[in-house]
């Protein structure tokens, strides 16, 4: 027994680890994979195992690779780089004797050098024969940074491979997963380092990166206008306030026979995800609640200009995988802001962003461009002159106006689409 | 997880009511010449002499005050001795062998009613100065300083919280000696000329309030309330205090007594009695001997001067299979650890408690935010430690890294495990 000292506080909470919160968002996904798997069969499959597959493997190899240049030189190596030493030596007084003919000098520095290196020699065998298999071993199954172990890269393999449309090629998924944990995660400096959501990027990245080849298939279900595999908020695009004739908003709430990425179909399971880790308090429930708020206020408004029915802010809610990315991506803890004010700016941005590109713009993959563009304004969001940690008055105050101006500027933009 | 932590948990399931009340009279007592407030000091006694409980045995000198040493049993002055006191430092000690006969010196006298009623401010400050009295919650600070304030104070508020889980010796103060605490807020009200008292006690503490409701009714003529306080960490932080049981809301770093409010611990108010009543200085405390290092944890009624080794003995000793140990003196979220059992017993030491030591592994930081959900003093933990790591003292000073408290709930509620208080306090100490 030893008495050690440190530094208060001497008491931990009991449940709070990483461990446990990344668990309990695999938990919270498991329904979605199972719903996709349901829904899609064995593309799911290849695609999940891809995208998983390739996330995982890629940081496994990166620290092994990390491993063994940093590995610390087994004893073994030191004896034999000793041996090379004096044999060198030997080399070196040959090359004297050469020159001065000493023979004495040289008789006697050759026989102090071999007794070295038999010295040398013993010492090796006798470590050999003493030391286990286990020390002597250059390669390491486990090692020490890899994250499999608190689920945080098992978490980004598996919300990418839910992102990803049916009929994607599998090898696209694995150089989406590859590209995205090396360039986010590894060069950044491993797990907590990252600025951009490791999933999020790797789905933009094969959506830029590969375009028409990230589609939704044509075996689901056949529209009536032909246009098989449209999405709903691809029909929003080209018509953008008529209602998609195809869809009820159960169908999208409840994701069966839904067309888009295979995961992101089913409000209802993405809501009872949301729900297992708001009671477990294992994501910030309010990110997702201003993220969704924003985008339903805004389409609100465009829905008011325009006098169109409720169908109009439903559909931006129910689709594009917005609730999918507002609960499982943007409240990725790593890549959004610490502070209260600073989540509820970040996800308002999200929002408008979403909001944004789909009112103007042709992606699909909307919601993913926002976290990442939202990403980049963390640091600045952070910054120590304004981050607060409660909102005052006046940042309140400015706030509002925030708002108000944006639901403005929506408003006028709608009606000059 | 990712949300405001208010409780702390005695998750290592100890005992709150603890089970046995002693009395115990050591047969040596250690009584400190220096702290760490005072390093010099003078002594008036040498080895082999006779001394009396209460006896004057010399002076301790800060640079800005003097603070009589008292003798806390009677009995035979022997060697000087280095130990440590509940801050963590080494301390001058002299040592006096109990004769357990409990010889009063001649100044310990009573006080008739009739004279403490016409005592002025000023007489009382002289006393409590005398008595060498301080803040017994753990601070430390000479209580005539705070007695002495020339503010009008309209209500004195007496802190019964104890909000650090595994304490339990203001608890026991309460419930054995109620009439002494009322009268000492008495003696207070009076000097001060404050016109309401307050006891904030935690609302959960159910025999509490009866004792002190019950108590209550001998002191009808006297505007004194009983503030029933919600349960969580840190409501015993003075500012806290008085935000709930006043409604004042005092800035940090400002004074309370600017905004008419006078706070003092339980147990200091019992000391003023104490010195105003009986004319003595602190020479007995509850001390509470707990954790899941030691095999029998207990309240102990105790002298001043007493030594760890003695009250660990006393609770059968540390358990066998324990690894490492840590002493912590005060609480668990506040307390500090020491680095052996050689400490003693001074006025401010509430507890003791033996942890089995836990290495937790550190995983980095997630950026889960409970550490900014939880700060009491509304600054962000995590950027501070960030700010740290980076050497950016202007960042750290932005961040207001000086308003900590040290309260210690960020890093106990870190996700990562990551001592987060520790780089806060580094931080306020690279910003001076
Ligand atoms: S120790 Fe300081 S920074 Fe940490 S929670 Fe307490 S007051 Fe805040
Ligand atoms: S320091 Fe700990 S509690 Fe604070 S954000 Fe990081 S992981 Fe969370």
């Amino acid at each position: 027994m030893k008495i050690v000292e440190k530094s208060a506080p001497h008491l931990r909470k009991p449940n709070a680890s990483v461990v446990r919160m990344m668990r309990d968002v695999v938990i919270a996904l498991m329904p979605l994979v199972i719903f996709a798997i349901y829904n899609h069969g064995l593309d799911a499959v290849v695609i999940l195992a891809a995208a998983i597959g390739s996330m995982v493997g890629t940081e496994y190899i990166y620290y092994q690779i990390v491993d063994y240049v940093k590995r610390d030189r087994t004893k073994h190596e030191e004896i034999k780089d000793k041996i090379a030493g004096f044999n060198k030596q030997i080399e070196t007084a040959k090359a004297a004797y050469q020159e001065d003919s000493n023979q004495e000098l040289y008789d006697e520095t050759v026989e102090k050098l071999k007794a070295e290196i038999r010295k040398a020699k013993d010492e090796l065998r006798a470590y050999k024969q003493a030391s286990t298999k286990e020390e002597n071993k250059r390669f390491h199954l486990f090692n020490r940074n890899f994250t499999l172990y608190n689920y945080s890269i098992l978490v980004s393999g598996i919300i990418f491979g839910l992102t990803v449309p049916d009929s994607t090629h599998f090898m696209i998924v694995i150089i989406g997963g590859v590209a995205a944990t090396l360039l986010v995660k590894m060069i950044f400096g491993g797990m907590g380092q990252n600025i951009f959501n490791i999933a999020g990027f790797a789905r933009a990245f094969i959506a830029l990166g590969f375009g028409a080849a990230v589609g939704v298939s044509n075996h689901l279900p056949v529209q009536d206008d032909g246009s098989a595999g449209a999405t709903v908020l691809g029909s929003l695009t080209s018509n953008p306030f008529t209602e998609p004739s195809t869809f009820s908003i159960w169908d999208m709430f409840s994701g069966i026979g839904f067309p888009g990425a295979i995961g992101e179909a089913s409000a209802l399971l993405i809501l009872a995800g949301a729900l297992y880790m708001f009671v477990r308090k294992s994501f910030d429930v309010f990110v997702p609640l201003v993220y969704v708020g924003t985008v339903f206020v805004l389409s609100t408004a465009v829905m008011v200009q325009q006098d169109i029915g409720w169908w109009y802010p439903m559909t931006h809610i129910f689709s594009g995988g917005l609730l999918f990315g507002a609960v499982f991506m943007a409240t990725d803890p790593i890549t959004i802001p610490v502070t209260r004010p600073g989540r509820v700016y970040f996800a308002f941005g999200l929002g408008v962003i979403t909001f944004v590109i789909r009112l103007f713009g042709q992606y699909p993959e909307g919601v993913v461009f926002a976290i990442l563009i939202m990403n980049m304004f963390v640091p600045a969001i952070d910054y120590a002159k304004w981050s607060k940690n409660k909102f005052s008055l006046k940042s309140s105050l400015i706030f509002s106006a925030v708002i108000l101006l944006t639901i403005f500027a929506v408003w006028v933009g709608a009606s000059n689409v | 997880m990712i949300a405001k932590t208010k409780r702390v948990s005695d998750y290592k399931q100890l005992n709150k009511e603890l089970p046995t009340l002693r009395y115990v009279d050591p047969e040596y007592v250690y009584i400190n010449l220096t702290t760490n407030r005072c390093e010099e000091y003078r002594l008036d006694v040498k080895k082999g002499d006779y001394v009396k409980l209460g006896q004057i045995l010399g002076e301790r000198d800060g640079c800005f005050f003097k603070q009589p040493i008292y003798a806390t049993v009677s009995g035979h002055i022997e060697d000087k001795v280095t130990k440590i006191d509940g801050t963590g430092i080494e301390v001058e000690c002299i040592t006096i062998r109990n004769d357990f006969q409990d010889t009063y010196d001649e100044t310990i006298t009573d006080r008739p009613e009739n004279v403490i009623e016409h005592l002025t401010q000023k007489e009382m400050v002289d006393i409590v100065k005398e008595k060498a009295l301080v803040g017994l919650g753990g601070s430390g600070f000479p209580t005539y300083i705070k007695l002495a304030t020339e503010e009008k104070i309209d209500t004195v508020v007496i802190n019964a919280i104890e909000c650090e889980p595994y304490l339990s010796s203001d608890y026991r103060l309460i419930k054995d000696q109620p009439d002494e605490i009322f009268n000492g807020l008495k003696y207070i009200m009076q000097a001060v000329n404050a016109k309401q008292g307050i006891i904030a006690v935690k609302k959960t503490k159910k025999e509490l309030i009866e004792v002190l409701e019950n108590e209550q009714k001998r002191f009808q003529d006297l505007n004194i309330k009983i503030a029933k306080l919600g349960d969580y960490y840190p409501q015993g932080w003075e500012i806290e205090t008085f935000k709930n049981a006043t409604g004042i809301k005092v800035p940090i770093g400002d004074l309370p007594m600017k905004h008419g409010l006078l706070g003092f611990n339980v147990s200091t108010t019992e000391s003023i009695y104490e010195a105003i009543k009986h004319n003595l200085p602190v020479t007995k405390r509850f001390v509470t001997v707990n954790g899941d290092g030691v095999k029998f944890p207990q309240s102990i009624r105790t002298r001043v001067g007493t030594s760890v080794k003695d009250l660990i003995k006393l609770s059968d000793g540390f358990v066998e299979d324990a690894g490492n140990i840590e002493i912590v003196i005060g609480g668990p979220m506040m307390g500090s650890s020491v680095k052996n059992d050689d400490v003693i017993i001074t006025p401010t030491t509430t507890s003791v408690l033996v942890f089995k030591s836990v290495d937790y592994k550190e995983e980095p930081c997630v950026r889960c935010g409970s550490c900014v959900y939880s700060c009491p003093v509304d600054i962000t933990p995590v950027s501070i430690m960030n700010a740290v790591k980076r050497n950016d003292k202007e960042a750290i000073k932005d961040l207001s890294a000086n308003k900590c408290i040290e309260c210690g709930l960020c890093a106990y509620v870190c996700t990562s495990k990551i001592h987060v208080t520790d780089y806060v306090r580094k931080g306020k100490s690279l910003i001076g």
